[in-house]
This record gives structure tokens, C-alpha cells and sequence, in this order.
């Protein structure tokens, strides 16, 4: 105890030597809970040059210095700059009389398909009604995969959703226009544009996405990543931004402007995938998936996965 | 190269011992923390890289074995043996027998590629000449029936399913006994997507498990999984009896050092790998083959005592 309290008053000035020990340990805890290791370090440092040098009172223990550092820049890092909110947004797209437009894009797997139909149930429940654009015309069964969640939503909501498809095989920039554009035609609210899973390193198929987005310049463009996801989440991100950016001989392309955070349920404490994506691309995490079923919707709550990532 | 970049940085880690003029404690932490910092990135579980530098460093008397090339010697090959005992569970891949009917269950998280791997499979044995069919025991994922039967017919493999049997294990059970009667070698039952933390979803894969008795368990495995995968891994192989693993997606980049997680999680071998969304995308895999290969170890394989 009174050694304790010798080195608590002693402590002025944080000093690398004293706090680097305590940033290696929490720099660890964040690769176990599956920040990428890249910016686990990355994010370390920044904190470290953030503290050596300045004071502490007399009373404040270096650890807890370290802990509030580390704390502020994790909260700031999920903490979006810009707001996404798609309820005003598609608001705003009917006052102007045309559908609002939303793509989702990711790696195969990851939850664009289930995600969407979550999301449009969403917007059904608020009171708006939905075109669903079937632009996955490769992956077998992807087209009944959306018929089934249509005629389930509709179900539940008579004649909330219509799905727009074309069956296998066509060009999937051009059905997303023809969707979009009989969504405008027949008065739907909202058009949501599934696409295929790609790999990011797939250089035709990221064209084709490039593509599909430059023509129709949807309102959002959301990248779907999943949870589980490790090292990869930069990659993904980093990759993805990069061809819809040098593919759409535009400008001012249309980028990611938001991320779906998939399979939140299956990773327990393990939640740096947040860090990982909204590090890599500065956007906002506009939802988390939590589950299978179309209740399993919700918006991130930073500090709770800031307190989960530095238990 | 599946994990080519966990190779490079590995072989450039122990390059550097080759680079300094003297081996001493400071040389072998450093060479050691590089290693460390390759596998982290390649997603492979920090406690698991924390057991391989440890027994590195167990194996490493820097006092007593002698100087320079010797020093660089034992140290490569004390690494190269930790990865080995990770990667190489011991057990022998299971493989089919002629004359009877063998039933491979598929079992994985969500989307991790269980459907697409299980037509790959089929279609793999089918084109050796075995008899093949696929039985579709999901009955959740939306539009799952359908992904089984316009692959299956695409290929020509019989398959099974119901879009009106609620119960999987009913279907399951259906579908291997239509099969088994009709011979066939080879009856691969997908089933859907799960995870550890519902748990009225793992009770449902051991329904299915005990209706049909599989001869073989694979648990498929996204390789873009980061630290999640060995507790994942580990719950499935606790539920049931998982005797081998695929990894899927290694077209991409990812780095596929959740692979290495999850052999240690369920001791078993990793027997194909997938590598691109295409029928005919799933390559055989050794584990020995891939771990020289993966440290490129054409100048250190020489060293090694065999
Ligand atoms: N536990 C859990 N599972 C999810 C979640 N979101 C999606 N899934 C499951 O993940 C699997 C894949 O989902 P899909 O929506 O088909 O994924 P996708 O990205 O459209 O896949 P492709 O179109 O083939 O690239 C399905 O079994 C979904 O039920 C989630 O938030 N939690
Ligand atoms: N690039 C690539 N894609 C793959 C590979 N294996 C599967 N996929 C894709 O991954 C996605 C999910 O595959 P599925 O076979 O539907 O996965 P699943 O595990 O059956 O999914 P659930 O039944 O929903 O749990 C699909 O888009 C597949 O085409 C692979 O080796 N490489
Ligand atoms: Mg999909
Ligand atoms: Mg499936």
C-alpha cells in the first residue's frame, strides 16, 4: 500500500519508459479481441505520442492515464463524423419525387443478401415501400433467396415490397437501372440493389461493381463486412474504395459512404472488426447485424465496444 | 500462394539472424518478435503464437550451442518444428472406402461456404468415378434448397431436399436413406450456418448428426476469419465428432492464418482448400507440403535432422 501510494505521488510527468509497458499489454488485448494488428500498433503509438510528456496529478495513477488515452481514442475512432441517417435521407429523395437508392457490396458471404431484406424490412415498418433490385445474377439461388424474403416481408406488410429481377446471367449494372427506374415509375420509396460477393483482388468482377455503381449512382453505397473478419477487414476496404474509385472514369466517384457491420452475435467480446473497418475508411458503422432474422438490426453503440475492447 | 505473405515475412524474419554478425539475446528477440508479428497479421490466435515462441525459446540454449552458423541453424529449425507441431494435428485425413456408402456431414459458421464446398466435393469424387449425391439439410437460409439444386443439376449430381419438411434431421435422414439404398458411394449432407452462441442451433446439428451417423465431419472455414476462429472451432468440435477441416476463399488475399487456429482447435487436418466461387475451385491440401512451402524453405529444409 505504501509503496503504492510512493509511486503515485512520485509520477509526474508520463514518460515512455512508464507507459509503455502498461500500451504493450493493452495492445495485445486488442489483437485478442481482433483489432488488426496493424492498427492495433498504429493505434498504440498514436496514444503513446499523445501521453509522453504530459503531467498527471499527484493523485492519478499512470494507468489510469493510459486507460483514459487509449479510451478517448477508441471512442473517437467509432465515433462518425458524419451522420448516415437513411430516414431523413429517403424522406428527402421522395420530396424530390424519386426513389432513394441503396447499394450493398461486399466480400462473398459476409450478409449483403440477409442484411438488405433487414434492412427493407426496416423501411417497410416505417412505413415506406420497396423495390428490390436482383443484381446477384451469378450465385446460384441468389434471386429465389430474395423471392423468399419478399413474399415473407409482404406477408407480414400486404404489398410493402416488390423484387426486380431478371433471373441469371444478365448484366447487373443494367437491371439495377431498370429497377431503379421502375421504382421511380410505379412510385416505390426505396430502391435496394443486391449485388454478388466478390473477392477485392477479383479484377473483373470489381470493374463490374465500379460499374454498376458509376451508371447509378446510388444515394448510399454500403459495404457489408462481418465481424469474424481478421487482418483482411483493410484489405476488403482499402481495395474496395480503391476500384470503385479508379474504375468510374468519374471525378467524383461514388465511394463507400457507410458500413454494415454482419454476425455481430457470433464473436462474443472479440469486436475489433469495428476498430479495423472505421479506421481503414473513416466511415460510419450505420448498423450492426446481430442475428438472422429481421429483428436483428441495431446501430453500434461505441462505448460499449470501446469498454468490451479494453476489459 | 495460400498464406504466401505469412512465408515471406517469416523467411525474411529469419533471414535477418543471417544478416547480424553476432547471435545473442537481443538478435534471437528481435528475429523472434518479427515472427511473432507475421503470424498476428496472418490472424493467427495470439495464444497460439505466444505458445510457439515460447517453445521456440525452450528449445534455444544461446550459452551453449555453439557460434554463428549453428546459432542461425537450431534457431530456424526450433521454428520451423513449433510451426509444424501446430499445423500438423497427427491424425490421419479420413478418406472413403469402396463398396459402402460413406456420409459426410458439412457443418460452419454462416456463410462460410458449406454449400458451395459440399457441390465441389461432390463433384470432385464424382469425376474419380465414385457414385455422389448431396442432401440439402438446411431448411433456414432463405433460397438454400434452390443453391443445391441449380448447382447439383448444373453438374449432374443427384440431389435431395424439401421445401415443405420443416425438421433438418428428418430430411437428412430421408435423403441418406434414399441414397444408401440406391448405393451410392458418397452422400454429403449440408446443413446450415451456426454458431457457438445459439444454442438451440448446435442442439439441431447434433439432431442431425445422430439421424444420419456421418462417416466423416467437415467444418468449413472462411479464411478471412480473424481471432474468433478458435473459439468457434472448438464449440463445433466439442458438439460433434469434426474430423476434418476445409478452408474456403483463399483466392482472395486473406491472409488464412485462421487455418492454422483452427487445426489446433479441432485436431483435425485440413483436407481441401477453396479457391474461387467455381465448381471446380477446390485443390487437395497437405499440411507437411504446405508448410515448406509456405516458409519456402528450400534453404532451410537442408538443415533439418530428419
Ligand atoms: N449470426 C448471424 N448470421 C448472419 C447475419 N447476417 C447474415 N447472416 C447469415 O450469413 C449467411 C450468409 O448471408 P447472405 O446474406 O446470404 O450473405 P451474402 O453476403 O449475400 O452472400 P453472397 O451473396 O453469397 O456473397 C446466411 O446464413 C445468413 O443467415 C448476422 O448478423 N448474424
Ligand atoms: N471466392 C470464393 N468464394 C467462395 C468460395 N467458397 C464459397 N464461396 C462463396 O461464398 C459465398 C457463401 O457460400 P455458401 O456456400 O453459400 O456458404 P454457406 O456456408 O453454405 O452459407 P450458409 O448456408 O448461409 O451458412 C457464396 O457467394 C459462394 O460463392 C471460395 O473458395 N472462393
Ligand atoms: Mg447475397
Ligand atoms: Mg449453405
Amino acid at each position: 500500500m505504501l509503496s503504492m501510494f510512493k509511486t503515485l505521488v512520485s509520477q509526474k510527468e508520463l514518460t515512455e519508459a512508464s507507459i509503455d509497458p502498461i500500451l504493450q499489454k493493452y495492445k495485445d488485448n486488442l489483437i485478442s479481441k481482433n483489432v488488426a494488428s496493424e492498427i492495433a500498433t498504429k493505434l498504440i503509438s498514436a496514444v503513446k505520442n499523445k501521453l509522453v510528456g504530459q503531467t498527471i496529478g499527484t493523485f492519478s495513477s499512470i494507468k489510469k492515464a493510459v486507460f483514459n488515452g487509449l479510451e478517448e481514442s477508441l471512442v473517437q475512432i467509432l465515433t462518425p463524423r458524419r451522420r448516415v441517417d437513411i430516414l431523413r435521407d429517403v424522406l428527402h429523395a421522395k420530396g424530390e419525387g424519386r426513389p432513394y437508392s441503396i447499394t450493398f457490396c461486399g466480400v462473398n458471404g459476409v450478409g449483403k443478401s440477409t442484411n438488405l431484406a433487414k434492412i427493407c424490412f426496416w423501411l417497410v415498418e416505417n412505413g415506406f415501400r420497396i423495390m428490390i433490385a436482383a443484381c446477384d445474377t451469378f450465385r446460384a439461388g441468389a434471386v429465389e433467396q430474395l423471392k423468399t424474403h419478399v413474399h415473407r416481408i409482404n406477408g407480414v406488410h400486404a404489398d410493402s415490397v416488390k423484387l426486380f429481377e431478371q433471373g441469371y446471367g444478365k448484366d447487373p449494372a443494367t437491371i439495377a437501372m431498370h429497377a431503379i427506374s421502375a421504382a421511380r415509375d410505379q412510385g416505390y420509396d426505396v430502391c435496394l440493389i443486391d449485388t454478388a460477393g466478390r473477392m477485392q483482388d477479383n479484377e473483373p468482377l470489381m470493374r463490374a461493381l465500379a460499374k454498376l455503381i458509376a451508371i447509378n449512382r446510388p444515394d448510399a453505397v454500403l459495404f457489408v463486412g462481418e465481424a469474424l473478419v481478421g487482418n483482411d477487414a483493410i484489405d476488403q476496404l482499402t481495395k474496395f474504395n480503391k476500384s470503385l474509385a479508379n474504375h468510374s472514369q468519374s471525378n467524383n466517384p461514388r465511394l463507400i459512404d457507410g458500413i454494415v457491420l454482419s454476425k455481430f452475435d457470433t464473436i462474443d467480446d472479440k469486436v475489433g472488426a469495428a476498430i479495423s473497418m472505421t479506421y481503414t475508411t473513416g466511415q460510419p458503422i450505420v448498423f450492426i447485424g446481430t442475428g438472422q432474422t429481421y429483428k436483428d438490426l441495431n446501430s453500434l453503440n461505441p462505448k460499449a465496444v470501446v469498454n468490451l475492447l479494453l476489459r | 500462394m495460400v498464406l504466401a505473405d505469412l512465408g515471406r515475412k517469416l523467411t525474411t524474419a529469419l533471414r535477418s539472424l543471417g544478416n547480424s554478425p553476432v547471435i545473442n539475446e537481443d538478435v534471437l528477440k528481435k528475429c523472434l518478435k518479427d515472427v511473432q508479428s507475421a503470424l498476428l497479421e496472418a490472424d493467427v490466435n495470439i495464444k497460439l503464437v505466444k505458445q510457439l515462441t515460447d517453445g521456440v525459446k525452450k528449445q534455444i540454449d544461446l550459452d551453449n550451442i555453439g557460434t554463428g552458423l549453428n546459432k542461425r541453424r537450431v534457431i530456424q529449425t526450433a521454428v520451423y518444428k513449433e510451426l509444424c507441431r501446430i499445423c500438423d494435428p497427427g491424425v490421419k485425413p479420413w478418406k472413403p472406402t469402396k463398396g459402402r456408402s460413406s456420409v459426410i456431414m458439412f457443418v460452419g459458421l454462416q456463410g462460410s461456404g458449406k454449400t458451395t464446398s459440399c457441390i465441389k466435393l461432390a463433384y470432385h469424387y464424382q469425376k474419380k468415378g465414385w457414385k455422389c449425391a448431396v442432401v440439402c439439410a438446411d431448411t433456414f437460409r432463405a433460397g438454400a434448397y434452390d443453391q443445391v439444386k441449380q448447382n447439383c443439376t448444373k453438374a449432374r449430381i443427384p440431389f435431395y431436399g424439401s421445401l415443405t419438411e420443416p425438421d433438418p434431421a428428418v430430411i437428412a435422414y430421408d435423403g441418406v436413406e434414399t441414397f444408401k439404398k440406391e448405393k451410392f458411394d458418397i452422400i454429403i449432407v449440408d446443413t446450415s450456418g451456426r454458431h457457438k452462441q445459439e444454442d438451440s442451433l448446435f442442439e439441431e446439428m447434433l439432431q442431425v448428426n445422430n439421424a444420419v451417423e456421418p462417416d466423416n465431419i467437415i467444418f468449413v472455414m472462411d479464411a478471412s476469419i480473424g481471432q474468433a476462429c478458435e473459439s468457434q472451432a472448438k464449440a463445433f468440435k466439442d458438439q460433434v465428432d469434426v474430423g476434418s477441416v476445409i478452408i474456403t476463399k483463399l483466392d482472395s488475399h486473406a491472409k488464412g492464418g485462421g487455418a492454422l487456429s483452427a487445426i489446433a482447435a479441432t485436431q483435425s487436418p485440413i483436407v481441401f482448400i477453396g479457391t474461387g466461387e467455381h465448381i471446380d475451385e477446390l485443390e487437395p491440401f497437405e499440411t507437411t507440403k504446405f508448410i515448406r512451402k509456405l516458409l519456402n524453405m528450400g534453404d532451410i529444409e537442408g538443415l533439418i535432422d530428419k
